[in-house]
């Protein structure tokens, strides 16, 4: 036996001043009475006592050194110390999708946390315990975790992931602390069932289970025709099962039909007539419950709807333009003529402000700006008007043959030889513009860039009337790169499985980018970048809030449960730790200090009794 | 230390005592009682038949006139009774909180009070080491009560009390009344040959035994060296515990039950009394569970 704490063991000090006290405290109460023949006399009436009954008037004492005794050695905290007998463990838990698969009430996440928390208590103090948690990725919890309270309290902080798993990265780690220590105690904690397990003991917390699942979920919607199609299957045998479709997020049921869904993926179609012009969602819902709810649902939001922008034309003659903004991309288009922007020029809440010949008065708070033809200085957009310039004929642009990938990214798909342009406006640069387009390479007459607010701008130093650019097949490959430039697709895609990485295209001028998880949690993107990364780790739907000028908008992706995670138990790949395994142990240390608190317990109620005995006339 | 336990107010509770037990004293007191035997008063007794030597004065000539034989009259014999008060006035009846003495003295001005009522003599006397002080000297009738009672506040109470030894010597009376000993009994003095002695002399006795709260049931606990208040030499020391305060109530009831079988067996009265009871709950709750007061 050895102690932690030896100092504490100077309590035990207190036994011989106690004894003292006791000595000295210990006197005969002197009273006079009015006789004492009666005390006298019941001499003759006590019984005569058994020699222990002499030790009476020492209990108190006895209980009160044992007080002292169990307190000191309960301070120097003894342990017994057994040589070999501890081990050190590591768990790889697998929290991934499926260990949300209930059963009786309680998931197989649960039921996993309750096998290592029987380990752990059920191994000898002195032990070092490693968790190891694996989904989409592989994170080292706690690490030869010595206090099993503190590792309990760890592993109940671990939440069930959604993801899939990959065991592999955690056996590597795990063989990393078998190198180290190859007595160690390794355990896989799963549903799943491996192979070749050496040097890993498999905890299966998996069970054959009811469980049916959605797959490749889509739609078309074509005039009012709504066509969803999708894949149903039932892990645990053949099965009808009844698929409700959702329009939209609403709570009303728009169709709803039975399928008959065996162990294959069997492929379903709801054929709808709806008579909105547009849907911003489709949702399908297995009504039937299973075991595993993550799968039942699925839904598929509309891309072009995340995309679309609200676009505002400001001009007197914008035909062409919007002709061609309108077949190239999602915007929303609001015109206004140079008369009414006269009359409003702090106008706002638009993606891209298009000024067609209008030289605004200043630069919108928010969204991208174009400007065609403007014959004027900006304030702020970082350029300057030098003067309209009227050659005596017509003069051919020159594309760029800049190798830059913004250069490459907006003259993608444009021929670019034959441009010529009857009049232009000559402009002073003194901000870092792309040049796409030049005229005797002084002259820029199609850039882009941002300003000083940090819009991003597009500049054409020339009236579209007086080019032949709208006749031309480049026109609309130009202006859709431009449209790209200026409105960024947010998200590329809206259907993800859980455990991806979900890219957001932050646009130049955004204060701010939140996800907001299907739980509610809320995660803010860093905008500095241009594109934000984020991981997918729940299944539901995921609200991209992106706030541009104080404005804000907001795109819906959904992430489903991977394939991977919805069969319950599955044959994966191996999991082996290759070695030799040592028998040796660590030293166990076996804790004493419950008993001596117990002890001490037992005996001050004991000593609390006999004071009680003695104060309130017991005896 | 005297004890004022007599005053104006005591006195009015005896007298409205007197008042509610008037007519329910069953022969504990004397007064003008009839005796048993027949003697000279005036009151008719009986016949009986005339036998040579008796008076003739007490024939009845009518009687002879009728039936042609000598009757003799009797008359009922009537005496004057003289109670007899014994107080034991050592020190263990006042020491300290104990209200002992002053129980004895109430008890004993209460039945004085109530001999006189019956036109007894009333002596009270002291037990003091081993003699005798007479406090009261036969006094007859309320007035003389009124006027003397008033010494039984002037008792001294202190040093030993020898009981037998103080009343065997004295003059007690033959057949005259009751003698009433109060006293704590709590000694190993030889009280029973007073008893036995007052008993040979035809006297009606009353032993009272008086005993504070704390003898009755001492709280006493834990190790205490105990001195007797009358001797310093005698002390007990004990770690006192459950079996000592069970052997106490053993030793307790010994002594009680001792005087009481001692007293039952020469027909003699035994009360035990607390200190704390009044004298209403020991005259007409424990006297009357007696049977002495009916």
């Amino acid at each position: 036996m050895t102690f932690l704490y030896p100092l504490g063991l100077l309590g035990l000090i207190g036994i011989p001043i106690l004894i003292i006290i006791y000595i000295i405290k210990n006197k005969y109460t002197e009273q006079t009475v009015t006789s004492t023949y009666l005390w006298t006399l019941s001499e003759k009436f006590l019984k005569r006592r058994i020699p222990i009954s002499k030790l009476a008037g020492l209990i108190s004492l006895i209980l009160q050194i044992l007080i002292i005794a169990a307190l000191s050695l309960a301070i120097a905290h003894p342990v017994i110390v057994m040589p070999g007998a501890a081990h050190e463990y590591c768990f790889i838990f697998d929290i991934s999708g499926s260990m949300n698969v209930e059963e009786n009430g309680e998931t197989r996440f649960e039921k996993g946390v309750g096998k290592i928390e029987e380990v752990i208590n059920d191994s000898l103090g002195g032990s070092y315990y490693t968790l190891i948690c694996v989904d989409e990725n592989t994170a080292v919890v706690f690490e030869r975790e010595t206090d099993k309270k503190l590792a309990i309290e760890e592993l109940n902080r671990v939440t069930p992931g959604y993801a899939s798993a990959d065991i592999t990265d955690a056996v590597d780690v795990a063989k990393g602390y078998f190198t180290n220590n190859a007595g160690i105690k390794t355990y896989l904690i799963t549903d799943k069932t491996y192979q070749n397990t050496n040097n890993v003991e498999v905890i299966n917390v998996g069970s054959q289970v009811d469980n049916h699942a959605l797959s490749d979920v889509n739609y078309v919607l074509n005039g009012e025709k709504l066509t969803v199609n999708g894949k149903v299957i039932s892990y645990s045998g053949d099965k009808t099962l009844t698929l409700e479709l959702y329009l939209d997020e609403r709570e009303q049921l728009t169709a709803s039909k039975t399928v008959s869904a065996s162990g294959e993926f069997t492929p379903f179609t709801f054929e709808e007539t709806v008579t909105v012009s547009n849907v911003n969602s489709v949702t399908v819902k297995i009504k039937e419950e299973d075991a595993l709810a993550l799968d039942n649902q699925a839904t598929v939001f509309n891309l072009k709807n995340e995309n679309s922008y609200k676009t505002l034309l400001i001009g007197d003659s914008t035909f062409f333009l919007e002709a061609a903004i309108v077949t190239v991309s999602n915007a929303q288009i609001t015109k206004m003529t140079s008369a009414e922007y006269e009359q409003n020029p702090n106008v706002s809440g638009y993606g891209l402000y298009v000024f067609d010949g209008v030289v605004p008065k200043t630069l919108p708070v928010d969204g991208t700006v174009w400007f065609l033809n403007v014959q004027g200085s900006v304030p702020g957009s970082g350029f300057s008007f030098q003067g309209v310039v009227d050659p005596e004929y017509a003069i051919k642009l020159e594309k760029s043959t800049s190798t830059s990938s913004l250069v490459q990214k907006l003259t993608y798909g444009v021929e670019g030889s034959n441009f010529i342009v009857s009049q232009y406006v000559k402009y002073g640069l003194y901000r870092n513009f792309t040049q796409l387009y030049t005229y005797n390479r002084n002259n820029a007459m199609v850039f882009t860039g941002t300003s000083e607010r940090g819009n991003r701008e597009v500049v054409f130093a020339f009236d579209l009337h007086n080019s032949n650019h709208t006749i031309s097949i480049d026109y609309v490959a130009l202006l859709k790169n431009l449209l790209d430039f200026s409105f960024p697709t947010v998200v590329e895609k809206v259907s993800y499985e859980c455990g991806e990485n979900l890219e957001v295209n932050v646009l130049a001028n955004s204060d701010s980018v939140k996800i907001i998880s299907p739980s509610q949690k809320e995660t803010y993107l860093d905008t500095s970048s241009v594109i934000g990364e984020y991981t997918l780790d729940e299944v539901g739907a995921y609200q991209i809030v992106m706030t541009v000028g104080g404005a804000e908008k907001v795109y819906n992706v959904y992430s489903v449960l991977p394939e991977a995670e919805r069969t319950p138990v599955q044959t994966a790949e191996r999991v082996e730790i290759v070695g030799e395994a040592s028998g040796s142990g660590l030293n166990g240390i076996y804790d004493i200090v419950i008993f001596l608190f117990a002890l001490l317990a037992v005996v001050f109620i004991a000593d609390w009794g006999v004071y009680c005995y003695d104060k309130y006339q017991l005896r | 230390m005297s004890i004022k336990a007599i005053n104006e107010e005591f006195l009015q509770q005896v007298e409205s005592l007197q008042m509610l037990i008037k007519n329910n004293v069953a022969g504990l007191f004397g007064g003008n009682r009839k005796s048993k035997t027949f003697g000279s008063s005036c009151e008719f007794a009986d016949y009986r038949d005339y036998v040579a030597g008796d008076d003739i004065t007490k024939l009845d000539w009518n009687a002879y006139a009728r039936f042609d034989k000598l009757y003799l009259k009797l008359y009922l014999d009537e005496r004057q009774m003289h109670t007899r008060i014994y107080i034991d006035a050592s020190r263990s009846m006042e020491y300290g909180k104990s209200k002992k003495a002053e129980q004895a003295i109430k008890i004993a001005a209460t039945l004085a009070y109530l001999s006189v009522c019956e036109m007894d003599k009333v002596s009270v006397y002291v037990i003091r080491e081993k003699s005798l002080e007479e406090v009261i000297s036969g006094i007859v009738g309320k007035e003389a009560f009124i006027s003397n009672i008033h010494k039984l506040n002037e008792i001294e109470f202190g040093g030993d009390s020898y009981i037998s030894d103080a009343i065997l010597p004295s003059k007690v009376g033959h057949g005259d009344g009751m003698s009433v000993i109060i006293s704590d009994f709590l000694t190993d003095n030889d009280y029973e040959r007073a008893i036995d002695h007052l008993a040979n002399k035809k006297r009606h006795v009353f032993c009272t035994q008086i005993l504070s709260r704390e003898e009755l049931n001492p709280l006493t606990r834990g190790k205490v060296h105990l001195f007797d208040s009358e001797n310093i030499n005698k002390t007990y020391r004990k770690h006192v515990d459950k079996e000592i305060a069970k052997a106490y109530k053993a030793a307790l009831n010994y002594v009680t039950g001792k005087i009481n079988d001692f007293c039952a067996a020469r027909n003699a009265d035994y009360l035990l009394a607390s200190a704390e009871d009044s004298v209403f709950e020991i005259f007409f709750g424990k006297l009357v569970e007696m049977g002495v007061l009916k």
